[in-house]
């Protein structure tokens, strides 16, 4: 068969089209390196969107204003844990990510962050709580961002109608006492709940933490045991079970059901449907933006009769790591140390309307805070009684069965005792699979044992 | 000559053939391999043999999103079958603005199922919902629809009639293909309106009911966005479903090889089912032209 001249011709066209392609991208435009005056470019990948991401663009606008050799081209984004695996995996990872805190044990057992050098910054430069979030034994696994404790947060004018004397007689010292306040404040109607006192899965993010509140934890580091049935717990959740049980299963959903006109998870505490609630310390920023003629104050939540003097509360922390491969890290634990400075933690802190997790604290930083409770959550940060997340890299694992259980004790009438031992015997069987994995690795690594 | 057409023709059909390859055959190949190893992602695999296989058995997880994945295909597919092709009789028939009633009912299919689920997540609030708030203007009080178990499955399934449109457009294009005279003559011989559906109407579009089915179980079988997104899997693990543990297991608990295992459990279980649908589909389905 023979080729006619114009068949050819679009032969030979098609092959020079193709021979272009393949050497544009081989041979194309790559990413630069260099930035502005061909200083090296850092890529930081951080989580944060809206204000809080602008509030990080402030400190990374400063530290590229005070240099002359490194850039940095910030860039945000929604599911950065995974992407940060990814891209370790892959081998091309950014300079800086910043993570949370809980991330911190999983990155850390598989050594795909480096340990971090930074000058004049050892682990009493930050807050008790935070310490252990950043630290591994000695090694400084990463920096902190900005670190927020979770404390309750409450409307003070339903106190006043309620006539609970909270101007001469403070906080509430013990869980007795808080509980005592909870059926004054609630407005309970022919058995329709129209207001709630408090409720323990109002926003529900940190069902994990009521075990703090008690003495008890979720996991022992020493013995890498799970302790989720633990007596503390049992009663920490019976605590916890009871506050479905004050208003009923069936009252509660028709009090979730019942519309409102603001769509935000604060809502029933910002329209004033539920008087007290435990929040993380943004809440003034957002009672400040949505509900502004709130009077409210908050207040670390007590333990019960007879738990230390210091408050107790859960603590978590945004962080910053050099992954592995990271394609400039002397300059990257440069930018991180930049970070690390007062006036910057004290930046962005203020911006979030978090507590600086640093030891020392301006006295401006406190007189201009956003949050004019923030004494409450510096005091949980300080406190010996904080607390984080299990430092496990199958936090999360455990935390989903955790989840589960949770569900149960909230909204079926089971067994706390019970549940929690199944639970417990979930994560056992976690626990065992993940000391096997590391036998295995180790055994990779060293030829040894664990 | 015939080696040399073969040759032609593998030749023009090689960047299909190529992408299959790379995209499709060495996931897999590469998926079974995985499936026998430990590997976090973040450190190089160390083969275990059949160690996540035999793990799968004992995991109360899997039992749970086995069960919650069998109950959401066995009650989502005959709901989708009976939904399309209902809504395709009905917009078979001549109407008023009949295009306008087709685009309506396709047209939720053709949003994102991403921006679908957030949609509905917001309509079946409690609190914010216009479903619930739809029921207590008629005087009833809708159910809480995310912390309850059954309710929660309820939604999900439900959510799904919404994107029924592919389905009901093949329908549509499958009973305009059914012969008129069949109909005038069940007609004539005194079958009335469900008897000709039954007896006349489904036989001849029992190939596409088949076809369907299988795409509805292929599907079914993977659900992942919409409980994704609507309820995380909860409560209680109520609409956690196997490619939400495919994916917790790799990106949330640094388990690929437990991940690739379960993918290709569930690859197979996909493949048997489908299977087991051909062999039901010989007995069943009618092929107008074909050889008896």
């Amino acid at each position: 068969m023979r080729e006619s001249p114009g068949s050819l011709v679009r032969i030979v066209l098609l092959c020079v089209l193709a021979l272009v392609a393949v050497g544009y991208a081989l041979l194309g435009p790559r990413p630069s390196t260099s930035g502005p005056d061909d200083r090296i470019v850092l890529n930081y990948w951080e989580k944060w969107t809206g204000t809080e991401a602008a509030a990080m663009q402030r400190v990374v606008e400063a530290f590229n204003a005070s240099q002359d050799r490194i850039h940095v081209n910030y860039l945000t984004m929604s599911s950065i844990d995974e992407k940060a695996m990814l891209s370790i995996a892959g081998g091309a990872p950014p300079d800086v990510l910043g993570l949370w805190s809980f991330n911190l044990p999983f990155y850390a057992q598989a050594d795909a962050i480096l340990p971090l050098n930074l000058p004049g910054i050892v682990a009493e430069t930050y807050a008790p709580a935070v310490r252990p979030l950043l630290f591994d034994g000695d090694r400084q696994l990463a920096g902190v961002n900005t670190c927020s404790s979770v404390a309750v947060y409450v409307n003070l004018d339903h106190l006043d109608r309620a006539g609970l004397d909270w101007r001469n007689g403070g906080p509430p010292r013990t869980l007795e006492q808080f509980d005592a306040m909870i059926p004054r404040l609630s407005v309970v109607q022919d058995g329709s709940v129209d207001r709630a006192g408090f409720l323990h899965m109002d926003p529900g993010w940190w069902h994990w933490c009521w075990p703090g509140y008690f003495g008890g934890k979720l996991y022992d580091v020493e013995t890498d045991t799970a302790t989720i049935d633990s007596p503390e717990n049992i009663e920490a959740f019976t605590w916890f079970q009871r506050g479905q049980r004050r208003y009923g299963r069936d009252a509660l959903r028709r009090f979730q059901s019942a519309p409102t006109d603001n769509p935000s998870p604060y809502r029933n505490f910002l329209t004033g449907r539920l008087s007290m609630t435990i929040q993380g310390p943004w809440m003034a920023r957002v009672i400040a933006e949505s509900a502004p003629e709130l009077n409210w104050a908050a207040w670390p939540l007590p333990g019960p009769v007879g738990s230390p003097e210091a408050p107790a509360g859960p603590i978590e922390c945004d962080i910053l790591v050099v992954p592995r491969g990271a394609p400039h890290p002397d300059e990257a634990m440069e930018f991180i140390a930049f970070t690390q400075r007062q006036d910057m933690v004290e930046l962005v802190s203020s911006l979030h309307a978090k507590p600086s997790p640093l030891m020392e604290v301006s006295e401006s930083f406190r007189r201009e805070h956003p949050n004019h409770s923030i004494a409450a959550h510096e005091a949980i940060l300080h406190s010996p009684n904080g607390f984080g997340t299990p430092p496990l890299a199958g936090w999360p694992e455990l935390n989903a069965a955790l989840t589960a259980g949770v569900d149960r004790i909230w909204n079926g009438d089971e067994d706390v005792a019970m549940v929690l031992a199944e639970v417990q015997d979930e994560v056992e069987v976690q626990l065992e699979r993940a000391r096997t994995r590391r036998q295995r690795r180790n055994q990779r690594r060293f030829g040894g044992g664990p | 000559m015939t080696w040399k057409r073969t040759l032609t023709g593998l030749l023009w059909i090689s960047p299909w053939l190529i992408g299959f390859a790379c995209f499709t055959v060495l996931p897999l190949v590469l998926g079974a391999w995985y499936s026998m190893t430990d590997w976090t992602l973040l450190e190089a695999p160390i083969a275990v043999g059949t160690e996540h296989y035999a793990r799968m058995l004992g995991d109360e997880v899997v039992h749970a999103a086995t069960w919650n994945t069998l109950i959401y295909i066995a009650i989502t597919i005959p709901l989708l079958t009976i939904v399309s092709i209902a809504l395709a009789m009905l917009l078979s028939r001549p109407a008023r603005f009949i295009a306008f009633w087709r685009v309506a009912v396709f047209a939720p299919s053709v949003l994102p199922l991403v921006a679908l689920a957030t949609i509905f997540k917001l309509m079946y609030d409690g609190e914010l919902g216009v479903i619930n708030r739809g029921l207590e203007a008629t005087g009833l009080q809708g159910p809480e629809w995310f912390t309850d178990e059954i309710w929660a499955m309820v939604a999900i399934i439900l959510m799904n009639l919404w994107v029924v449109g592919p389905a009901m457009v093949i329908y549509l294009a499958s009973l305009r293909d059914v012969p008129r005279d069949l109909h005038e003559a069940a007609s004539i011989d005194g079958v009335g309106r469900w008897g000709r559906l039954v007896h006349v109407t489904l036989p001849m579009i029992s190939p596409v009911i088949l076809f369907n089915v299988i795409i509805g179980l292929v599907n079914a079988a993977q659900v992942f966005v919409v409980p994704y997104i609507m309820t995380g899997g909860g409560p209680n693990r109520a609409t956690y479903f196997w490619s939400m543990y495919v994916y917790d297991a790799a990106f949330r608990y640094g388990d690929m090889g437990y991940a690739s295992a379960l993918g290709i459990v569930q690859f197979v279980a996909i493949l048997l089912l489908t299977i087991g649908l051909l062999l039901v589909g010989r007995r069943f389905v009618f092929y107008r032209g074909a050889v008896s």
